[in-house]
């Protein structure tokens, strides 16, 4: 299946929600610790299969995260670590991007989601402990949501409802926030360990899986908070991104320092299905296609982005 | 530059989880040294590098009383050769050729007696023998002989060997026949008995007598207990020989595989009642200077082809030497000058050492040394030295090669490099760096550094 290598360490991945194959891909020169950052608009080619450069944006630092507007077929957002959030029309030629460059955060932003439902906002997740509300009419964010007390690395809109999202954070606690609201509405201490990342499910409103430093991935319903539906442990260190399947309710998908992207059905007694060590460094990155069941792709600090068919050898050459 | 320690320190959290019980860290972060001065990295495809498939010895024996008081010099090589032939199965008559270092016998007649010995180690007439008076380095010269030659293309198997009966020829005075010398300092100074210029290095570089008896016990101490532990068995090979009692003049055939000349009781209070061997006020004296010995011993060296065809183990790659000279009048300060000349030859720094085989001629030079180079004192002559183990002059070199290999491989993959130095006689030092063969790295070398904060210092 296709392979891509960037020049930089991979950090994000994302597919397109307008699509089939195209990709959109966050990297960072120096492991994202010092250096530039770039921004790869990726497509496979319908003929011979191959993963190829549509265009590429530079930044003058490292590359966090990424994602897709979902309202705009070309328009993307960027997390950068200097703090500020850029939008890129993929359509345009690099001179005329960014189009839009947000500097709000005062250190570097780790996550962004774009709305699913209202589709007109996005949310950035910073080290300097904030979630901001963008939206693309205005040039300064619209809510600023300040309560975790270390580093926010991701953050997650809800797939239901309009104004919920989650956000993880390096002070051990997992929140639920509706943007209408400046206080969370769930504190959620889900490890005891960092957390590095978290994702609604999408059949089951009120299902949040968290990922965390202490090597387990786990599964709450919001309702319930007080104990995680499961607990997922397979992994070998902190788990780094946790999805889940836009297809089945009770799959997940996550990646770790392990340099290992596992799939998991939470339902079932032994719930790891797939374990995928193709990649040869820390792996940061992982997605999954909405318009494609089955399709995968992850990204790492081996500078390689994979696309692959559940199933299949990432590492097989079409 | 703050930016990005405290990115490190962000992402080193997600590998380093600060808090939580149950689990014990399997993963410790280290330190990349990628793109850095660091050492090479190992690799195996070098095919001509030179390198050392088997190193012997003899015990050392206090001369004129030890083991081999009554051993012909000739029956001491001997040994070494043939046993160097019996570990490996190779045929004698691939050998290119022996080099022997030798000090004190008169030059030709020492060269006859090894070739008689090559013959009775079972060597074909067909292999030539020369030997090498490089003075108190002359075995290690013999080894930078023999590497050079085989790099030169001359031939692709050499023995590099040394040897000394000091019972049989012993240090003399030499008395000036040319008066020139009167006029002409430094030649002068060339004259000078050994432990005066051992004097002169405690009195110029102030080395208390206390320090100087302190390396004295350090040396017995530690050769005793590599001896008890066995440490020596690999490479001492046991000769058989005869021994005639003093009194009775009756002879016996005994078989001498222990060194003699460790003292495991040698403490401070011991040493500090022996009287100055040379001055009246000095500090140097019997017990805090090398000990006069007999012994042998020899290197089989090929290129790394070849030992590889043939299956040999490789004990370690010979990487560099340099023999310098220094002021004859402190001849001890040699290995001073010679091992940072060997370690730059080699393309190293002296951090990058994890063993070193430094020459006890005096206490007072080897602690000069040491500090000079500033040496961790684990590190060097971690089983002893010429204070406990004896000089054999010829011989040294030789023995100290297959002593620093054996110990390498003890240590394991970890200790990579290892270097052999010593003083010489009229003023010069000699030092080779010796690399572990048996390992070759998987990706990229990795070490630490220890000042660094995280980043390379390229990115700085």
């Amino acid at each position: 299946m296709p392979v891509f290598k960037t020049p930089f360490n991979g950090y994000a991945v994302r597919f397109s929600p307008f699509y089939e194959g195209r990709l959109l891909v966050a990297t960072s020169q120096n492991f994202g610790i010092l250096g530039n950052g770039r921004l790869h608009v990726l497509e496979i080619d319908p003929a011979s299969g191959a993963l190829a450069e549509l265009r590429s944006f530079e930044t003058a630092d490292g590359i966090y995260d990424c994602a897709w507007s979902e309202s705009h077929d070309s328009l993307a957002v960027a997390a950068v670590a200097d703090g500020s959030v850029k939008l890129w029309d993929a359509s345009l030629p690099p001179a005329a991007n960014p189009v839009r460059s947000l500097h709000e955060h005062s250190r570097e932003v780790h996550s962004v989601d774009w709305n699913p439902v209202r589709r007109d906002s996005f949310l950035s997740a910073s080290w300097d402990d904030s979630v901001k509300l963008w939206t693309l009419d205005r040039q300064s964010s619209v809510r600023t949501f300040r309560e975790h007390s270390y580093c926010v690395y991701a953050v997650a809109w809800s797939p239901r409802h309009a104004d919920v999202f989650a956000s993880a954070s390096g002070d051990r606690t997992a929140r639920v926030w509706d943007v209408r609201d400046p206080r969370s509405t769930l504190v959620l201490p889900a490890h005891d360990h960092e957390i590095l990342s978290c994702d609604w499910n999408k059949y089951d409103e009120c299902s949040l899986a968290t990922a965390s430093v202490d090597k387990s991935v786990r599964v709450w319903d919001v309702r319930a908070p007080r104990a995680p539906i499961a607990n997922l442990a397979g992994h070998g260190y902190a788990v780094r991104k946790v999805k889940f399947s836009p297809h089945r309710e009770n799959i997940l998908l996550s990646c770790s320092y392990d340099m290992t992207v596992c799939m998991w059905d939470y339902r079932a007694e032994d719930a790891l299905i797939a374990r995928y060590d193709h990649h040869t460094e820390f792996v940061v990155g992982v997605d999954m296609s909405v318009l494609v069941e089955g399709l995968l792709a992850s990204t790492g600090w081996d500078e390689l982005v994979y696309v692959w068919q559940h199933g299949t050898d990432p590492r097989a050459m079409p | 530059m703050e930016k990005a320690i405290g990115r490190q320190r962000v992402l080193l959290q997600h590998l380093h989880p600060s808090s939580g019980s149950d689990d014990h860290p399997t993963l410790s972060t280290s330190i990349c040294a990628a793109g850095d001065s660091a050492a090479y990295q190992r690799s195996s495809c070098f095919g001509d590098d030179v390198v050392i498939v088997a190193a012997c010895r003899t015990a050392i024996c206090k001369s004129k009383r030890g083991g081999f008081k009554d051993t012909h010099p000739e029956d001491l090589l001997a040994p070494v050769l043939k046993a160097l032939l019996d570990k490996t199965k190779l045929n004698p008559s691939e050998v290119g050729d022996i080099v022997v270092g030798t000090v004190l016998a008169p030059g030709s007649q020492r060269a006859i007696e090894c070739r008689m010995a090559a013959f009775y180690a079972g060597f074909p007439e067909t292999v030539p023998l020369r030997t090498v008076n490089r003075q108190c380095s002359s075995g290690l010269q013999a080894v930078a002989d023999i590497a050079a030659s085989i790099k030169a293309g001359f031939y692709d198997i050499g023995i590099a060997a040394g040897m000394e009966s000091m019972t049989v020829n012993s240090v003399g005075r030499i008395v000036p026949v040319n008066p020139r010398a009167e006029m002409f300092a430094q030649a002068r100074d060339c004259l000078l008995p050994m432990g005066m210029t051992s004097e002169i290095v405690a009195q110029r570089y102030g080395v208390t007598r206390q320090e100087q008896d302190q390396a004295a016990v350090e040396s017995h101490r530690r050769a005793a207990a590599a001896t008890a532990a066995g440490k020596f068995k690999e490479e001492i090979i046991p000769v058989t020989t005869k021994i005639v009692d003093p009194k009775s003049g009756e002879e016996k055939q005994v078989t001498i595989s222990v060194d003699d000349g460790v003292r495991p009781d040698t403490s401070m209070s011991v040493l500090a009642k022996l009287k100055p061997a040379f001055k009246k006020d000095g500090s140097t004296t019997a017990g805090n200077a090398s000990q006069v010995s007999d012994g042998a011993g020899a290197v089989l060296l090929m290129r790394k082809d070849v030992a590889m065809q043939k299956g040999f183990p490789i004990l370690g790659v010979f990487r560099s030497f340099a023999a310098v000279g220094v002021d004859p009048a402190v001849m001890g300060i040699g290995p001073a000058v010679a091992i940072p000349a060997a370690v730059k030859a080699a393309g190293l720094q002296i951090d990058d050492i994890d063993l070193f085989e430094i020459n006890e001629a005096f206490a007072s030079q080897f602690v000069y040394c040491c500090k000079k180079l500033e040496l961790d004192p684990s590190k060097v002559n971690v089983n002893g030295g010429a204070i406990a183990l004896g000089h054999p002059l010829g011989a040294t070199g030789a023995r100290s090669v297959s002593t620093l290999l054996n110990e390498m491989k003890r240590r394991g993959k970890d200790c990579r490099f290892g270097v052999i130095s010593m003083c010489i006689g009229s003023g010069m030092g000699a030092a080779a760096v010796f690399e572990r063969g048996d390992v070759v790295d998987q990706l990229s070398n990795v070490r630490r550094i220890q000042s660094n904060n995280l980043l390379s210092k390229d990115a700085m």
